[in-house]
């Protein structure tokens, strides 16, 4: 990834290489968990959908385990990197902030047509919650998936209390974690989220739309460097107050 | 005192093998560390011992196992609801009097093989149920924690939550577990769209356990064919009955190790070729534990949070010294 825009390219920097494989890690083993724990259920076959090529193994209880487990390692070795990096690193731009809900509903009225967006920081309100609410998810499905693992392992007489707790609490985050992924895909097709598409997938914005969008992290942006577009994986020399820290390897996106 | 005179019956049996004095201490936990739970249990099946209670109308063990669980099964609906989109239904309410297989109204039958051993002719029974694993996937990867294993070593499906999705009869290496369709909470849910009934099999009579009585197969046998005890002693007794009788032992590594050892003067290979196998009608061969394959990678699993953690710790040190070197921080 280039730390540059290209020449004379309309784009500023977004996202470092660090989140996208972060975001892109967790989303890629995050839906290959879904596939593999719906075929944890007894669906596939009913479902005819081991007759679907290339999907023949669905039946097969103990393969698809062996998928879910494999995912896990991504998925939960990505989340634990994602707290421990940002944390350490004080990235704090995607943390909720106080107001963010009364503000996030001002935001979801102009998406129809009712007053006007409010000027953002780096990330949207609903962004922000969004991303409190999915840690919360992936938590517990971590949280879970652990006992459970570990039950498999090592303890299948595990008392049934924990047992029970661990399957149900799984159960429940997988419906949550299904909903949080479409309700993400239905934010990122509203018309005016759309230029994020491809942040998350080259780390580059349009300047224009971010300068209209997020003025105030164009202006911390700038606050902090003559270039910022040219910046991007160095370090900030100083962080703003609240931690509103936009130009290196950002913050906390999962 | 009920438990003494329950074990007075697995003592007589014990007794009757040829180390006395070394497995009469094997009979039973204290009561209260029955009635708590703790303690894995063993059973026996000496092969040696049971003749299929040939002359009565019904084996004892059988007959006393469906006295017992007579009435588990509720009464299914009627219509049973078809399951979308393959409509099949697995029903046995009218045939509750078979008694040759395992259905969801009979968790133990006799298996009958007739063999050649040394030139003579030999007949063998073999009593059949679950063998109430070590590590039963049937029970560790139930979607609803229906099948559980508990301390006691019995792995016991919770009719109240159970689905009925087979999930636990296909991961069982002999197919135990048993569907009786229109029964249970799935005709709440989803009836047509998600479960078709509730799996039913042997609890090793839990509840009675429980109160520090023993199965009513095993109490039941006329011929002491039966026994069960504390984990260790029974293998240990398995292993000095087979030593003695110069015979085989199944049970011991099937499928990771079970609870339920079979002694046998004939070779568990030749009884799996002579008995009558199919649905219902479990087998006596090779049994490997599908599950371990698994193992590595759960595993890696476990290990993941660490992982992660190191990395992520790493990468903040290289951020640092890489701003260290820049020089413009901190
Ligand atoms: C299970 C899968 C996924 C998870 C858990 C996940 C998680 C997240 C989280 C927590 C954020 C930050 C908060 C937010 O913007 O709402 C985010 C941002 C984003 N994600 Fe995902 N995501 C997943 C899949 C996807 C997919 C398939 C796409 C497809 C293009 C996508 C596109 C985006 C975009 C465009 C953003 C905004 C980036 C920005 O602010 O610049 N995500 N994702
Ligand atoms: C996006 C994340 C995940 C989703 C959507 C998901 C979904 C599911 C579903 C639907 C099941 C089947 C129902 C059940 O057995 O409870 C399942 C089972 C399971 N999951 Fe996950 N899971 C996720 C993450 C994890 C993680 C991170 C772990 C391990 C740390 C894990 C470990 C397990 C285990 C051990 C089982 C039980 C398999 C079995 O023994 O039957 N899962 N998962
Ligand atoms: S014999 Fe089958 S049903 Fe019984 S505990 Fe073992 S795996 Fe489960
Ligand atoms: S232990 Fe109880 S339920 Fe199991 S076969 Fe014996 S009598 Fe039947």
């Amino acid at each position: 990834m280039s730390r540059q825009a290209p020449e004379g390219k309309n784009l500023v920097k977004r996202h470092g290489l660090v989140v996208l494989i972060e975001h892109w890690a967790i989303a890629i083993s995050g839906l290959a968990l879904i596939l593999t724990g719906l075929f944890e259920l007894p669906i596939a076959r009913r479902y005819f959908i081991t007759e679907i090529p290339g999907l023949r193994w669905s039946g097969d209880y103990i393969f698809s385990l062996w998928l879910h487990y494999a995912f896990s390692v991504v998925f939960v070795g990505a989340s634990l990197f994602h707290v421990v990096y940002h944390g350490l690193m004080g990235h704090r731009a995607i943390l909720p902030k106080r107001g963010d809900l009364r503000e996030s509903w001002e935001v979801i009225k102009s998406f129809f047509g009712k007053g006007e967006e409010p000027p953002f920081a780096k990330y949207l309100p609903e962004q922000r919650l969004a991303y409190a609410g999915i840690a919360l998810i992936i938590a517990g499905l971590i949280a879970s998936g652990l006992v459970k693992t570990w039950k498999n392992l090592f303890a299948p007489d595990m008392d049934l209390t924990l047992v029970l707790w661990a399957t149900w609490a799984h159960n429940l985050f997988f419906v949550l974690f299904v909903l949080a992924f479409v309700a993400h895909m239905a934010a990122i097709l509203i018309k005016p989220n759309r230029p994020m598409i491809r942040a998350i997938l080259t780390g580059w914005i349009r300047r224009d739309y971010a300068e209209h969008r997020h003025p105030l992290w164009i202006a911390e942006l700038a606050g902090r460097n003559d270039h910022p577009a040219r910046e991007q994986e160095a370090p900030t020399r100083e962080r703003p107050p609240d931690g509103e820290a936009g130009g290196e390897n950002p913050q906390g996106l999962s | 005192m009920k438990r003494d005179h329950e074990h007075g019956i697995s003592r007589r049996a014990f007794l009757s093998g040829v180390a006395t004095a070394a497995v009469s201490g094997a009979v039973g936990l204290p009561a209260k560390a029955r009635a708590a739970g703790e303690g894995a249990f063993g059973t026996l099946v000496d092969l040696s011992l049971c003749d299929g209670c040939e002359g009565r109308d019904m084996p004892a063990c059988v007959e006393a196992c469906r006295t017992k669980n007579a009435g588990v099964v509720p009464e299914p609906v009627d219509p049973i609801p078809k399951p979308f989109p393959r409509g099949k239904i697995e029903d046995w309410s009218k045939k509750q009097g078979v008694t040759d297989r395992l259905t969801p109204y009979n968790y133990l039958f006799i298996q009958k093989a007739e063999v050649e051993l040394g030139g003579a002719k030999k007949t063998v029974f073999i009593p059949r149920r679950c063998m109430h694993c070590d590590n039963p996937a049937c029970a560790t990867i139930c979607p609803f924690s229906a099948n559980h294993k508990y301390e006691s070593g019995a792995v016991v499906i919770d009719q109240d939550i159970c689905f009925g999705g087979a999930k636990c009869k296909e991961v069982c290496p002999w197919a135990i577990p048993e569907r009786q369709s229109g029964v249970g909470i799935y005709l709440h849910i989803l009836p047509t769209l998600a479960g078709n009934g509730v799996m039913f099999k042997c609890d090793l009579c839990q509840d009675l356990l429980l109160k520090g009585e023993d199965p009513v197969c095993i109490t039941a046998c006329p011929r002491k064919a039966m026994l069960i005890g504390p984990k260790e002693q029974i293998l240990a007794e398995a292993e000095r009955r087979a030593e003695a009788m110069n015979g085989y032992i199944y049970g011991k590594e099937e499928n990771g190790g079970t609870s339920t050892l079979y002694v046998s003067p004939v070779p568990f290979e030749l009884l799996d070729a002579a008995i009558e196998k199919g649905p219902g009608r479990p087998h006596l061969g090779k049994a490997p534990r599908k599950m371990a394959k698994t193992d590595p990678v759960a595993k890696a699993v476990m290990a993941s949070p660490v992982i992660g953690l190191v990395a992520g710790l790493a990468a903040v040190a290289g951020a640092r010294m890489k701003s260290g070197k820049e020089g413009d921080h901190e």
